[in-house]
């Protein structure tokens, strides 16, 4: 009953109810007599009652399916004016950085002349320069890294044993895991079929949550890798930490280009929304839950067959 | 389907020749290459379908090489081997273009699926372009 | 008879960065010269022969692009390296193509550069050697 209130096409219909089912009644009474006319026409009225309900709730919910459907599109259209906004700009950053760049070599250079490379009291003016050359290749990194993600990241379609592809990643990241005494715990499905997906890009995506994973724990600790199959159409592949997990506060940032807990200098921010906007482009989707006092847990989820997208 | 065409690179002259017999014998067409180098030149001259590529080489290392064929062949498929596990060098790797890892040692009949499945991405990669 | 230094050109439409670059590849024994748009980039070429010429691809009027396709066209035999603040694999690719030697992504490490230009170099000298 609740889904039927709750909608607008629900409401509509809600009056209807009560009028099929005097004419229900009516009908079926009309060749019986007494208590077994009365009790199947009462059957037949909460049947027809019923089957009203069903058709209400099946508009609601396909009407609440449309909603998701364009507000995603909306997101992936948002991300795709920010990527490309932010190429934009990477580019032409570039270019005055080059010059602060070579302003900081050419002015080391001045200060290397004969009459100045003597003179202790120009160390200071060096280091300056020197840390003005070191801050235009942290910028370097930044701007080359988004120019290399907003490169056109086409899917291309494969059959994927998506256990095995996890299977590899993991064995990776194990060797540096247990030199910091962490724990990778397998727990694979028994048997998955295989998943029409971009191996190639689905790897990176994995690495990169195992890598957070490791950050995280830092030492002493366990990672749960598994893989399952939340419904018939779609395989999950989920990274859980026992690390200190993430705040509500970053929570709503998480996957937000730029978005880092690591100090300043450390890694710029740019792996989960990569990810995301992988898993955007496989059909598939990415979450995060942090609990209070359990680590972190994320999850991939991934169509068995992309659902029509032409990529 | 023909025999895909395989070149490995790796610095370990007896790793290259190992290799190459072996995969002779299982309808891969294999050849090796001890260096970065050597490795591109041989891409020059002629069509390589997958690179298996040694991360840890002296002079130009793995990436640096990868980054070349990239570059220069984008449609050859790289498949990375690396001895010892190393994110960085996975996370690099990727981002850089190579298609999937292999650790050493590795299993042959492992080594083989994924070079067929790198070949194939190659197909349909060429399909698209084309 | 040791090798003379490499001549390189560099065509860029900022005149802060070709002088720069001019003055920090001299400083790693290179002869450069700069030249502050594709004319006048394409006008000197005609006049010198250089090994390396250094092009920048985002400049007003003639275009790298269109620089890179005259160069090709006169069949000038100078290594072209272009240097640029973007470049997608698809436009490294597509350079390759029309005739560059290779790219770099600007701002890019001196030593980078230097090494770049002096495989170049060697490179000219090889070809050089195979026609004389």
């Amino acid at each position: 009953m609740e889904p039927l209130l709750r909608s607008v096409r629900g409401r509509r219909l809600l009056p209807l109810g009560p009028a099929l089912l005097v004419l229900a009644a009516a009908l079926v009474g009309r060749d019986l007599t007494g208590l077994p006319a009365l009790i199947l026409a009462l059957a037949a009225a909460a049947g027809v009652f019923w089957a009203v309900s069903w058709v209400a709730e099946q508009a609601a919910r396909s009407r609440l399916e449309e909603c998701r459907l364009e507000e995603e599109l909306l997101q992936s259209q948002k991300m795709a004016a920010i990527g490309q906004l932010s190429s934009g700009i990477a580019h032409e950053i570039n270019t005055p950085l080059a010059v602060i760049g070579q302003e900081a070599e050419l002015g080391l250079m001045e200060l290397d002349l004969p009459d100045l490379k003597a003179q202790a009291g120009l160390d200071a003016a060096r280091d300056n320069l020197r840390q003005i050359a070191l801050q235009v290749e942290r910028c370097r990194e930044i701007t080359h890294k988004l120019l290399s993600l907003s490169r056109k990241m086409e899917a291309i379609v494969q059959d994927t044993d998506v256990n095995a592809l996890t299977e590899d990643m993991v064995l990776l990241v194990e060797k540096e895991a247990r030199l910091k005494d962490i724990e990778l715990r397998r727990n694979y499905a028994e048997s998955l079929p295989p998943v029409a997906t971009d191996p190639a890009l689905l790897r990176q995506v994995i690495l990169n949550l195992l890598n957070n994973a490791n950050q995280a724990v830092e030492r002493q600790g366990h990672v749960v890798i598994s893989t399952d199959m939340p419904a018939r159409d779609r395989v999950r592949i989920s990274v859980e930490d026992s690390g200190p997990g993430i705040s509500p506060e970053n929570m709503a940032k998480l996957f937000t280009p730029f978005f880092t807990t690591k100090p300043p200098g450390q890694g710029t921010g740019l792996g989960l929304s990569m990810c995301m906007t992988i898993m955007q482009r496989l059909g598939g989707a990415i979450q995060a839950a942090s609990p209070p006092g359990r680590g972190a847990r994320f999850e991939i989820l991934l169509p068995l067959r992309p659902n029509g997208r032409g990529d | 389907m023909e025999n895909v065409r395989v070149l490995v690179v790796d610095d370990e002259k007896d790793f290259v020749d190992l290799f190459v017999n072996r995969f002779n014998k299982r309808n891969v067409q294999a050849s090796g290459a001890g260096s970065g180098p050597d490795a591109l030149k041989f891409l020059q001259e002629q069509p390589v379908d997958v690179v298996v590529l040694d991360l840890k080489m002296p002079g130009m290392d793995g990436i640096e090489v990868l980054k070349e064929i990239k570059k220069r062949h984008p449609l050859v498929e790289v498949i990375m081997l690396t001895g010892h596990g190393s994110v960085e060098a996975g996370l690099q790797g990727m981002g850089h273009g190579a298609y999937d890892f292999i650790m050493k040692p590795f299993n042959i009949e492992d080594l083989l699926v994924r070079i067929h499945k790198a070949r194939e991405r190659k197909v349909l990669n060429e399909g698209r372009q084309g | 008879m040791p090798t003379p230094p490499a001549k390189v050109l560099v065509v860029d439409d900022e005149e802060r960065f070709g002088a720069n670059m001019v003055k920090i590849l001299e400083a790693n024994g290179i002869k450069a010269r700069h030249a502050a748009d594709g004319e006048e980039g394409l006008a000197e070429a005609a006049r010198k022969s250089y090994d390396v010429i250094l092009l920048d691809m985002k400049m007003p009027g003639l275009s790298g692009k269109d620089v890179l396709k005259r160069l090709r066209e006169a069949k000038v035999p100078s290594k072209v390296v272009v240097l640029t603040g973007h470049a997608s694999v698809d436009d490294a690719v597509e350079l390759i193509n029309m005739g560059a030697y290779d790219y770099l992504l600007k701002p890019c490490k001196t030593e980078q550069l230097v090494k770049m230009i002096s495989l170049a170099y060697e490179q000219r000298l090889i070809e050089q050697r195979e026609l004389g």
